[in-house]
């Protein structure tokens, strides 16, 4: 990194920074000629199929092929047996600790199915209907198990058991008995019985989040090529090509060296598409057959298959004093992990409280695995869930002491050197503005009319940071390439292309980024936990640094001068001073057509492990109007007020603010996975599994708060995440003042609503 | 060094499970390469653990651990487990 390039000491004002250009990838996209992860066609190409588990819980008896490798037209017919056994052991950190005896049973179930959905045996023929021929003779006998959906029910005592040997970590004396508590966790700060000694007020109430998934919009999908030489090729849509092939390749059993990932468009993530489903089996289906194989999910797949995030049950209680000091704050965090463990509840402990300054605090988890598809993440995975339970516990405290629930915010908001129930104090400003914005917006003191309600929350997600790789060539006409590692989902090609422009001082339209295949650029983390803008921008304005100071060397060159005689200024190389001489300024265009004569192509790479991000915080507030016929609830108003340290590109920044509230309007008021009697889905599709559309909402006003991030070139700060965390809440706060009851288990679809409504006390509150 | 050493600080659920329930070491240290290679010679081992599975917070900065990472006087270092995003 080239220190002596500060760019954002040496701007004033920036010129593209805080713009918001037309998008590089718009065009492709509303033309239909994108290539997502299906629209990869290779001659040859066979057509993949999975057979899943029509069982909630089964253990598999056998698994006969015989019959489906004899049909005309198959090529390759799969089994778990056909993958590499792996060890039982925890990979990594704790959270995103990686256990590959599980990931593989996953992708394939081995001793038996765990969730209606399964893949259990997978085929490639010639066509669709001879893979779906197939997958009909493959022979499997089940014994069928009891299952457990619930995640109470799967905690208690006689529930039926995933795994016969699942002690529980983190509980010591370590149980002695199997249950389906994987993991228990505790963070804890102060002193919880002074705390509450010190209050005036306590609340305490339990509440249930339902099971929610991403919902992107395009199925998961890929192709591979596994050659008889063992080297391989995946095109696939994802979060994260470098973690496809390093996912993959452990899976396979061969050296991630050994293989090729190509980014493919994507159409959503939000989190679900940071984890593999097909790409294992498309290429195992591809090693055995000699064939490129394509597998592409159905949306009923999508549901039954892959991860949602958690269903939780939770209890929070919290103290303040009469004049709204909150003193102690304590909570229990109950996730489903689906079937098999990870859910992100750590991180609902860790942001739960994190907002506020509170001296006594603890936060109980537990990672509790059931018969569902295991839990994948989801926009700030674990944060919105807590969320939803605090926030509403703080509303309920502000009516009860008389105070306005954004006031009682401000006045116990965290801010620089509050500490965190985690340990370190806050090291970054931020949440304090966000509250004050709507204080300050003229809508929240607006009159509202009859059944109608305002309710307001807040949340918090840390953003991330981590390795991220850029390269930068100029081009012979003076054009910039920008290649990267991290796959655009929010808008990162324009947002980069930004900062190299900005950086370079020249035209963002000379200026094309991409994103570039695990051989063509250093490793990136995945787009994933709002850490693109930051760590990937860190690493692009790092790769511009250099190319510039390669373009006044090569200046030097073309003048016969010194390097240090030579400066960069928009968008031209100057003599430092008139001792250095009188030459007209050389413009990008103008060195690259000198490349050859001073050194060759005009190129540079910069990786980073970027640190010092700072968190996300979101303060919101929405009116809402209760029908007491139907106990429908219509939103009429919503204003998301959140820090994003420094806008790069603002209309982006507002469409991830505005898609991170529709989400959370739609965990709030009607998403849910329904399970039957017999632990199947129920609603896996769009039409019964309720999203919010357009004709559902108000426009959703964002609020950008810059309060820049010193760490990041330009101030950024991650954007895609927290704003997920509050609406549940702040609808739930809203409902609460429309009808006078406290509805406290999500999804509040109208039934409950009516029943809430129609009850003498149902649900109520404080 | 000859600086006020810096205070490194684990979780209790971390300390309870590497250093004996001990939390809280000061440790003279420039980087945060000297925190992690006097503490894998406290306790063996612990360095590549706190390589993999801690985020460190410096100061209340987060960062990913990296021996790179440079340490003012007195600066506070608190391990903590690693996070994910969406």
């Amino acid at each position: 990194m080239d220190d002596q390039v500060n760019v954002a000491e040496a701007r004033k004002g920036f010129k593209w920074v805080g713009t918001s250009p037309v998008r590089p990838d718009g065009v492709p996209k509303v033309t239909g000629r994108a290539m997502y992860g299906a629209d990869m066609k290779m001659p040859g190409t066979l057509v993949g199929k999975i057979l899943r588990s029509p069982h909630a819980h089964a253990r598999i008896v056998s698994i006969d092929t015989s019959r489906a490798a004899a049909l005309p037209g198959v090529r390759a017919v799969i089994t778990a047996a056909d993958f590499p056994e792996q060890n039982f052991e925890y990979i990594g950190p704790e959270r995103v600790a990686v256990n590959f005896w599980h990931v593989t049973r996953n992708i394939m179930a081995r001793e038996k199915a765990l969730y209606e959905g399964h893949a259990v045996a997978a085929v490639a023929a010639i066509s669709d209907s001879v893979a779906a021929a197939a997958c009909a003779l493959i022979d499997v006998q089940y014994e069928v198990l009891p299952h457990v959906i619930d995640v109470d029910a799967a905690m208690a005592p006689d529930a039926p058991l995933l795994f016969a040997d699942m002690i529980t970590r983190g509980v010591e004396p370590a149980p002695t008995r199997p249950s389906n508590v994987s993991k228990r966790l505790e963070f804890k700060i102060g002193d919880l019985d002074t705390g509450f000694a010190a209050a005036d007020v306590v609340i305490e109430h339990e509440f249930k989040t339902a099971t929610v998934h991403q919902a992107y919009i395009e199925p998961h999908a890929c192709s591979a090529r596994i050659e008889a030489d063992g080297q391989g090729e995946i095109w696939a849509s994802s979060q994260g090509h470098f973690a496809v092939r390093a996912l993959t390749a452990k899976l396979m059993g061969m050296p991630v060296g050994d293989l090729r990932v190509y980014p493919a468009e994507i159409g959503g993530g939000f989190g679900g598409k940071t984890v593999v489903y097909l790409e294992p089996v498309a290429a195992m289906l591809s090693k055995k057959s000699g064939f490129p194989v394509r597998l592409a999910m159905s949306r009923e797949e999508v549901f039954r298959a892959t991860g949602p995030t958690s269903g939780a049950s939770m209890w929070v209680k919290i103290g303040v004093t009469k004049d709204g000091k909150l003193v102690a704050a304590d909570g229990v965090f109950k996730f489903q992990a689906g079937a098999f463990p990870g859910s992100p509840v750590m991180n609902a402990c860790l942001c739960a409280f994190a907002p506020y300054d509170i001296a006594n605090a603890r936060a109980v988890g537990y990672d509790v695995v059931c018969n569902r598809p295991k839990a994948a993440a989801y926009r700030a995975p674990g944060s919105p869930i807590s969320a939803f339970a605090v926030e509403s516990v703080l509303d309920m405290l502000a009516k009860k002491i008389g105070m306005d629930p954004l006031e009682l915010r401000l006045k116990n908001a965290a801010r620089i050197g509050t500490p965190t129930i985690f340990g370190p104090k806050h090291a970054h400003n931020g949440y304090p503005e966000t509250v004050q914005a709507l204080l300050d917006h003229p809508g929240y003191r607006a009159p509202l009319g009859k059944n109608q309600g305002r309710g307001a929350a807040s949340g918090y997600w840390f953003n991330g940071g981590g390795e991220s790789s850029a390269t930068m060539q100029v081009n012979a006409d003076g054009t910039v390439l920008v290649a990267t590692g991290s796959p655009d989902i929010g808008g990162s090609r324009a947002s980069m292309a930004i900062m190299a422009a900005e950086t370079l001082g020249v035209d963002y339209k000379q200026v094309r980024a991409i994103v570039a295949d695990t051989g063509s650029v250093g490793y990136t983390h995945v787009t994933g936990g709002s850490r693109v803008t930051f760590a990937t921008g860190t690493a692009v304005v790092d790769a511009t640094k250099t190319i510039i100071k390669d373009l006044c060397r090569r200046a030097a060159m073309i003048w016969d001068v010194d390097p240090e005689a030579v400066v960069w200024e928009d968008g031209h190389a100057r003599p430092a001073g008139a001792n250095a001489g009188a030459f007209p300024p050389l413009s990008l265009k103008d060195i690259a057509a000198k490349a050859a004569q001073t050194g060759g192509s005009i190129t540079a790479a910069a990786s980073v492990n970027a640190g010092g991000q700072a968190p996300g915080f979101s303060t919101q507030f929405c009116d809402v109007e209760v029908d007491p016929e139907t106990g429908k609830v219509t939103i009429l108003r919503f204003v998301a007020a959140q820090d994003v340290g420094r806008a790069i590109h603002p209309a982006y920044v507002e469409g991830q603010i505005q898609g991170g509230v529709v989400q959370g309007i739609g965990w709030a008021l009607n998403e849910e996975y329904i399970y039957n009697a017999r632990g199947l889905l129920d609603n896996p599709g769009f039409l019964d599994y309720r999203c919010p559309v357009a004709s559902d909402l108000p426009m959703i006003e964002a609020v950008l708060v810059e309060v820049p991030n010193p760490a990041h070139p330009y101030g950024a700060k991650g954007v895609g995440e927290v704003n997920i965390c509050p609406p549940m809440a702040a609808i739930a706060n809203a409902i609460e003042n429309a009808i006078g009851r406290r509805l406290t288990e999500l999804p509040m679809s109208p039934p409950k609503v009516l029943a809430a409504i129609d009850g003498p006390d149902a649900g109520a509150g404080a | 060094m000859g600086v006020a050493p810096a205070k490194v600080v684990f979780t209790t659920g971390f300390a309870r499970r590497y250093t004996g329930g001990e939390r809280e070491f000061a440790i003279d240290a420039a980087t945060l390469r000297g925190v992690i290679k006097e503490m894998d010679r406290r306790f063996p081992g612990l360095g590549t653990t706190l390589e993999e599975e801690t985020t460190v917070a410096i100061d209340g900065a987060m960062h990913e651990v990296g021996y790179f990472q440079k340490l003012a006087p007195g600066a506070e270092v608190f391990f903590i487990p690693k996070i994910e995003g969406g």
